[in-house]
């Protein structure tokens, strides 16, 4: 041990540290400053933990404190407060550069360093600046405008004041800071990891070092004599299902006799310390008698091949999609391209690692499970938790969220701690390393996609043809909710009379696919788009030309036969057009020598309210005149505090500051669906407005004008709200036809690259999306939402791969970076939607679902290498440049 | 998932089916639960509690049910089951032995209270 002075804002402490105790340890353990972020495993990889010491920004994690004698330490908490804050923060605030803020404490201690040497830097050195700091939500350019707005406001040049839209002006279609972005600002919004518990135990897992393998025993008797061991637990000890089932049972907490993926949970080891779980884990001894490794899905089809789970095939979902005769209108085709395509699986890659702490609430029979997890579902997975582990008095509720892109869809540390915590009836804490949380989450599905599409001589799109094969992991999750949504959306943004699609969904030893930003159109539109591009080039039509005319109109059906009556989209590509066109002569002048630039376009109409859907929300009115709104509303970083406030102000007429949200907790919410399909503005908006109109009503025909008057007149305060969406029911199993979304938002990106013909390698100038989101309700929310999905749409195309067992940190991620953002411009149009919340449909999604193909048809445009396989790697790129030689 | 065979699935089978009860068209989730809480009626309880094996709901099971309705109404989720109990003042014993297939898949499928859910379709 080594003593060691530090002054920590301000204060002087002393530490008795062991050498290898880490400044971030410190802080967070020690000091309870828990502004101060981890995400990478203490490799330095994420810039989450910055901050600043002896004025220059660190990351503390790889700060040995013995190294810090008589070091001055500024952290996010010493900065300022929510009611005093810096300047900085202000800044961050006002630029919509929040969005989950997990990663808001060291990006704004790094700007701090920054601004403190150089109080007018450009963007290359603010770049620099910020350089080892990752963010997954923004895509950067808002956190640069943050960044340069301070800058402002230090220099005196404009103050917070000045910038800040009027509180009391209109509501709609301006940018007010969200609700939580200044508790995010100043490190004070409690993440799961930052939860203070009393004595809590903490969790290690043992998991399947095998693929696939029948469990023949596991022998625990070594790891519950180590130190500090409380006791160890396996499936035996959970007296429920033991089934996490969001769509089928298929997957179990802990292994029984057989495990289906590397990864699988087997033994449940709680601790003192983290360290001697982590120890007394890895003693648990396993064996197995392994069996054959499905690989792909192909492999799992194969005759012969070996059935994974005992209920269901290997081909456990298809379903066809037939609308007209696509046979005899392709051979009655001008052109027809057609082509193999796949896409990769891949990670949402959320900041925040898994994360979940639970406890028991009261004593005896009567005590309540209590789970603090990230669900952006929480009542159904409350509802799983209570059959899977047989005790019903659960309560979920959700901390502040580090983002989670559809992760969060599906369960996994949330079972293992609450069984953990049912069994030893003590509070625990499950955090596992970056590397557990990679292994053990869900995916982006592969895709492979055999395409056909059709034109006539007009160039009017004829039909289409896709048979394709969706990798599902070795567990369902929302496996078949996947195919379904790529089915509702097939058809894109485009009239298409005749299709003829197959969809099949095969369980593999894979990881288990899941949600994931967009899940299931993405994939498709990779192949709809790129032969899009391909059947231009054949009928020699400009892409978006091409693209436009075959755009469907109000009166027509998609591939599910479902009718529109409004779609903005004609409208979207004029609007475009002069920039797509700048772009097309810029790049035509780059065409010689080594570096060859082009430009690419990819469009979709992506769905916002599905058949069958509904909302559900209360208001109450509170005694001083203010309004408590209940939904289970999860906000991983979307910026549904802020559309819920927004909308609630100005339907009702109270002020923002008197809007209050309760959101996050099982026992105090209505049902409301997941937070995901880019649902929530649409189902929990409309909700809203309906259950204030409902108030409104009530007050109207009392006469009442407060809450006291209400009361008075024998009233109800509390109020329900629930959009419905107007069509519902399966598609038909047979044709695949039937309702599809009753909204859609409407999208064109257009990417601009370089591509460097002797190494591959691809250099994004600038992406551009024109998008009709309906009603603009907060436009740096709005804005904010397409720089992400631009940015993880580009990663999608060019970068990002998860390997399983491979993949085991950010830099094998390939996480983008500052150095890998990219120029982004938004062109907006605004078209209300006649069944939105006030015109008003989601954005969340489409902004990434056609970026892809649109980096693929550019590369494609600068130097003729098309790819079909998704990343578009450097290796690809040139093996595609030679093969057209 | 249970001990029936191996089947397949598509999309008649993992979100929404359209079913006649109580002499309407009603849309239900996979497990028979109702989709929408407002298309139940009388006649919809007593066709899902014959299917439970109640011939004739008992003035205990109609108490049980309009609680589970009324909680439902006021807090938009199904009531936990100590709630139940202060609400009703009865056992959970005696709750679980008027509706042999349990407070879930008996009273509250009964009862019309939907399943929370992750996608529509």
């Amino acid at each position: 041990m080594e003593k060691v002075m530090l002054k920590v804002n301000g204060r002087v402490r002393q530490f008795i540290v062991e050498p290898d105790r880490v400044l971030l340890d410190v802080l967070r353990e020690d000091l309870r400053l828990t502004g101060t972020k981890q995400s990478c495993d203490r490799k330095g990889q994420c810039g989450a933990c910055t901050v600043i010491v002896n004025g220059k920004a660190v990351r503390s994690c790889l700060q040995k404190v013995k190294n810090l004698a008589n070091a001055e330490v500024i952290t996010i908490e010493g900065l300022g407060t929510p009611e005093n804050p810096h300047l900085i923060q202000e800044a961050f605030c006002l630029s919509g550069a929040i969005q989950c803020g997990f990663c808001t404490p060291g990006m704004i201690m790094a700007t701090k360093a920054l601004l403190d040497r150089n109080p007018n830097p450009d963007e290359g050195e603010i770049k620099k600046a910020l350089e080892h700091n990752l963010c997954r939500c923004t895509g950067y350019a808002r956190i640069i405008d943050a960044v340069k707005l301070a800058g402002r406001f230090m220099r005196g040049e404009t103050t917070p004041g000045a910038v800040r839209p009027d509180p009391h002006g209109p509501k709609i279609g301006v940018s007010h800071p969200r609700p939580s972005a200044m508790i995010k600002a100043c490190g004070l919004a409690e993440f799961g990891a930052d939860i203070l518990l009393q004595d809590p135990l903490e969790v290690a897992v043992t998991r399947s070092t095998e693929h696939h393998a029948r469990v023949t025993s596991i022998d625990t008797s070594a790891a519950e004599k180590m130190a500090g061991v409380l006791g160890v637990m396996t499936s035996k000890d959970i007296k429920g299902t033991n089934r996490i089932k969001i769509m089928v049972g298929d997957q179990p907490i802990l292994a029984e006799n057989k495990v289906q993926c590397l990864g699988d949970a087997i033994a449940i080891v709680v601790a003192r310390t983290k360290k001697e779980a982590l120890e007394a884990a890895a003693t648990v001894k396993v064996t197995y008698e392994p069996l054959p490794v499905l690989r792909s899905p192909q492999e799992a089809m194969a005759d012969g091949a070996v059935q994974i789970h005992p209920d269901l095939p290997n081909l456990c979902f298809s379903q066809p999609q037939i609308k007209g005769d696509a046979s005899t209108a392709f051979a009655a085709s001008a052109a027809v391209v057609q082509a193999d395509f796949s896409t990769q699986c891949n990670h949402q890659a959320p900041l925040e690692p898994e994360v979940t702490v639970a406890y028991m609430e009261g004593e005896g029979e009567d005590a309540q499970l209590v789970v603090v997890g990230r669900s952006i579902e929480i009542h159904l997975h409350m509802s799983n938790l209570q059959e899977a582990l047989g005790y019903e008095n659960v309560r979920y509720e959700e901390p502040y969220s580090g983002g989670q892109f559809g992760q969060k869809s599906a369960m996994n540390t949330e079972a293992i701690a609450a069984a953990a915590a049912l069994h030893f009836k003590r509070a625990v804490r499950y955090i596992p390393s970056l590397e557990e949380s990679l292994l053990v989450s869900t995916k982006r599905h592969p895709f492979y996609l055999k395409t056909r599409l059709g034109a006539d001589k007009n160039g009017k799109l004829t039909a289409i043809d896709i048979d394709y094969i969706v990798d599902n992991g070795a567990y369902m999750v929302i496996g078949g909710y996947v195919v379904m949504r790529s089915l509702w959306m097939l058809s894109g943004s485009y009239n298409i009379p005749n299709v003829n699609v197959l969809a099949r969904l095969v369980y593999t030893n894979n990881p288990a696919g899941g949600a994931a930003r967009g899940a299931g159109p993405p994939q498709v539109t990779f192949a709809l788009e790129s032969a899009m591009d391909m059947l231009a080039e054949k009928i020699g039509m400009d892409p978006l030309e091409f693209r436009r005319i075959n755009s469907l109109l109000p009166g027509q059906s998609v591939s599910t036969g479902h009718v529109y009556d409004e779609w903005p989209f004609p409208e979207l590509c004029d609007s475009i057009r002069p920039t797509y066109e700048r772009a097309k002569k810029e790049a035509a002048a780059s065409k010689s020598g080594a570096l060859k630039r082009g430009v690419g376009i990819g469009t979709h109409a992506f769905g916002i309210g599905g058949p069958g859907d509904e909302g559900r929300v209360f208001v109450e009115l509170d005694p001083d005149g203010g309004m408590t709104i209940f939904c289970a509303v999860a906000d991983p970083g979307e910026g549904n505090d802020s559309m819920l406030t927004q909308i609630g102000s100005h339907v009702s007429g109270i002020p923002m500051e008197k809007i209050r949200l309760v959101t996050r907790d099982t026992d105090r919410t209505p049902g409301m669906g997941p937070a995901a399909a880019s649902r929530m503005t649409y189902m929990a908006g409309g909700s809203l407005i309906l259950a204030i109109e409902e108030m409104k009503k009530a007050m109207k025909e009392t006469g009442a004008t407060s809450y006291e008057d209400l009361k008075k007149a024998g009233k109800p305060t509390r109020f329900m709200g629930s959009k419905k969406t107007e069509k519902e029911g399966p598609l038909d199993p047979k044709t695949g036809q039937g309702p599809s979304f009753e909204s859609r938002i409407h999208a064109i990106q257009m990417a601009e690259v370089e591509v460097n013909t002797e190494t591959g390698e691809v250099r994004v100038i600038r992406v551009t999306t024109a998008v009709d989101p309906g009603k603009v309700l907060n436009p740096n929310n709005v804005v904010g939402q397409l720089h992400g999905g631009m940015d993880q749409g580009v990663g999608y195309a060019l970068r990002e791969e998860y390997v399983h067992g491979k993949t085991k940190d950010w830099n094998t991620f390939k996480f983008p970076t500052m150095k890998t953002a990219f120029d982004m411009d938004v062109i907006i149009n605004e078209t209300p939607r006649k069944r939105g919340p006030l015109g008003a449909v989601g954005i969340g999604e489409m902004t990434m679902v056609c970026t892809a193909p649109a980096v693929i048809n550019a590369i494609y445009d600068a130097c003729g290498a098309r790819i079909y396989h998704l990343p578009a790697t450097p290796e690809k790129i040139k093996a595609a440049l030679a093969s057209k030689k | 998932m249970g001990d029936e065979a191996p089947r397949h699935l598509d999309s008649s089978n993992v979100g929404q089916r359209v079913r006649v009860l109580g002499g309407k068209e009603v849309l239900l989730d996979k497990e028979d639960f109702l989709w929408h809480p407002e298309d139940w009626t009388e006649e919809v309880a007593a066709e899902l509690a014959r299917e439970s094996g109640i011939e004739v709901l008992s003035e205990v099971q109609w108490r049980v049910i309009r609680f589970l309705r009324e909680y439902f109404a006021y807090h938009g989720r199904a009531p936990l089951n100590r709630d139940l109990k202060a609400g009703l003042n009865m056992t959970l014993m005696e709750l679980e032995s008027v509706f042999p297939e349990g407070i879930r898949r008996g009273a509250r499928r009964v009862a019309g209270l939907p399943n929370p859910r992750m996608c529509s379709g």
